[in-house]
């Protein structure tokens, strides 16, 4: 009775608090109203709100290519032609076409080269090359040390919106000699340039509504009006992944963070104008993709997924 | 079993109740949906399509007053020519054929910038400087179809787009030495990554076909064409991609780069529209 009694306690001390300050809205805007008479209306005042257009004082920081910066992973054409090199091929067709070659463990429209573009060789995406050699490594997220294959696990878990392949699988041990041929020559445990992401900074707030802007100008051309992404001519895959909805990645996916999915967008996005985007830019598209709606995440009870759709993981 | 009972006999008052003329409108309720849904499932050519064919046959084989007809160039079933360079039209996408003959209307002279915040339309190209995007019409230089497409009109346009997209087409594959194949093939499917040029299949569709109306198709088109328009989008002579997508492949592109890859995709197989 006494917890009771002081919950009661606590809500009417709020809705008290409501009130007064609901009284003093109130009396504000008559006082604001009854003053607008006497404002002079050729006076010059700051705005408030934030102009939607400036002129090109901030110029798009693009990023120099110099020969030999990144690591050149080995040719396709010198795979060998022995039993490694046919395990390398697997991995690269799961690869590029996992939803044909690791049909049982993929439940969506995306495939490995989504995110890791160019077969993963492309900096700044995430590429192969360059993550080989970091791992195993200790990831924040779960906390722990991963190796290599629990990080593709996560992958087929989260981004793929599907099964995690189990260790021994014949596609894990294919995809690991794949990204192990790709790194070859490359250091152990070095952070070479155009690993992971480019960095992003933040200079003002967030704001979809900017997002959804520059969606409709960059973005729908080819991931389509809703974010459904096109499907081949065939009807078999998708050519442009689809960015929210059934079949795109799950709410347990590194790109539902919206600083991950910025620096990817920052660093790859629109296709062949890498940089092209402001880091304001791409942060706002970010987060206009990050309020849509998506598969929940697997590590999620359905009742927290309802209440809190976007809570982070 | 007092339920069974009460089932029993909903069922027979039920049935004893049927006339005529209910199951007159029970049978209407099953047939009238699947009746309706026959033009959907069963697709056939509209007599609008027909006619604007027709008119688009006409004049791309016979031309008009003062228009000369596609065929004399493009050839009788808009095949192109490939010891020429003459780009094939058949079974291209009716939009991107009407926007290409609406790009070579546009006088490239007189091309007027328009500052706009968001672009609403895209015919018009963007352009990224920072926070400001300037949307230039697009163009494209030819001395030849410049001359022609400004002479047809709006309805002209669209008829041809439409009959030319209905046409058929087979490609032969060329032979070219294997070096210049590999390396194509490597620029075709990966693109440089080192230099952040993506590869061509990635838009163009993985076997080069084309996709939908932004994306033309490369297989099936002469080799000749696809360098000259390569050359020319490094020129600034053509200048109508989408968000500048192509301008910014293109002037990545070797002299090397533009043969291999060219040779790489007049070697592909390519048929469209055939059964």
């Amino acid at each position: 009775m006494v917890v009771i009694r002081l919950y009661m306690k606590l809500i009417l001390a709020r809705a008290g608090y409501f009130f007064c300050w609901s009284l003093l809205v109130m009396t504000q805007t008559v006082v604001a109203q009854g003053l607008g008479n006497d404002l002079d209306s050729l006076e010059v005042r700051p705005s408030l709100v934030s102009p939607q257009l400036s002129l090109p004082t901030q110029l798009t920081q693009v990023h120099v290519v110099s020969p030999g910066e990144y690591f050149a992973p080995p040719l396709v054409a010198n795979i060998p032609d022995d039993k490694y090199g046919d395990m390398v091929r697997m991995g690269r067709d799961i690869f590029v076409n996992t939803a044909k070659y690791a049909r049982r463990y993929t439940g969506n429209g995306l495939m490995c080269t989504s995110c890791h573009l160019q077969e993963g060789r492309k900096p700044h995406s995430g590429p192969l090359w360059a993550a080989y050699g970091m791992y195993p490594m200790y990831r924040h997220k779960i906390r722990t040390v991963v190796t290599f294959e629990e990080r593709i696990q996560d992958c087929f878990l989260y981004s793929m919106n599907g099964i995690a392949p189990t260790l021994d699988s014949p596609e894990m041990k294919a995809l690991v000699t794949y990204a192990q041929w790709l790194s070859k020559g490359a250091p152990v445990g070095v952070d070479l340039p155009g690993r992971g992401f480019p960095n992003v900074s933040r200079s003002q707030d967030l704001d979809p509504k900017r997002g959804k802007i520059v969606y409709e100008t960059r973005c729908e051309i080819c991931h389509g009006i809703n974010g459904q992404g096109q499907k081949h001519n065939n009807g078999d895959g998708y050519m442009f992944p689809p960015l929210w909805g059934r079949h795109s990645y799950n709410k347990g996916a590194g790109m539902q963070r919206i600083k991950t999915l910025a620096q990817f967008i920052k660093g790859n996005m629109p296709l062949g104008a890498s940089f092209s985007l402001t880091d304001q830019a791409s942060l706002d598209v970010a987060m206009y993709i990050w309020l849509q709606d998506r598969p929940k995440n697997p590590k999620m009870s359905w009742v927290m997924d309802f209440f809190f759709p976007n809570m982070a993981h | 079993m007092w339920f069974v009972s009460l089932l029993k006999n909903s069922v027979v008052t039920r049935l004893k109740n049927v006339s005529i003329w209910s199951a007159l409108f029970a049978g209407l309720v099953v047939l009238l949906p699947s009746i309706m849904i026959i033009p959907l499932v069963v697709p056939y050519p509209s007599p609008v399509d027909q006619q604007e064919q027709f008119l688009g046959q006409k004049l791309a084989l016979i031309g008009k007053d003062d228009v000369p007809a596609c065929a004399t160039c493009h050839g009788r079933e808009g095949e192109g020519d490939f010891k020429i360079g003459i780009p094939r039209l058949a079974g291209l996408n009716p939009d991107y054929i009407k926007k290409q003959l609406e790009d070579f209307a546009r006088n490239p002279i007189k091309t007027r910038v328009v500052l706009e915040p968001i672009a609403r339309d895209y015919v018009k190209t963007p352009r990224t400087y920072g926070d400001l995007t300037v949307f230039t019409p697009g163009t494209r230089n030819n001395p030849v179809m410049n001359e022609v497409s400004r002479k047809l009109s709006q309805e002209d346009r669209h008829n041809l787009a439409i009959y030319f997209s209905k046409l058929s087409f087979i490609a032969t594959p060329r032979a070219f030495d294997f070096e210049t194949l590999e390396r194509g093939e490597d620029l075709a499917l990966r693109g440089k990554p080192e230099y952040g040029l993506p590869a061509c299949v990635s838009c163009h569709g993985p076997k080069g076909e084309g996709f939908g109306a932004v994306f033309p198709p490369l297989a099936g088109q002469p080799l000749q064409y696809l360098i000259q328009q390569i050359d020319k989008w490094q020129t600034g002579k053509r200048d109508n991609d989408h968000l500048s997508l192509m301008k910014n492949v293109a002037v990545q592109l070797t002299d090397g780069d533009k043969v291999n890859v060219a040779s790489y995709f007049s070697n592909q197989s390519y048929s469209i529209n055939r059964e």
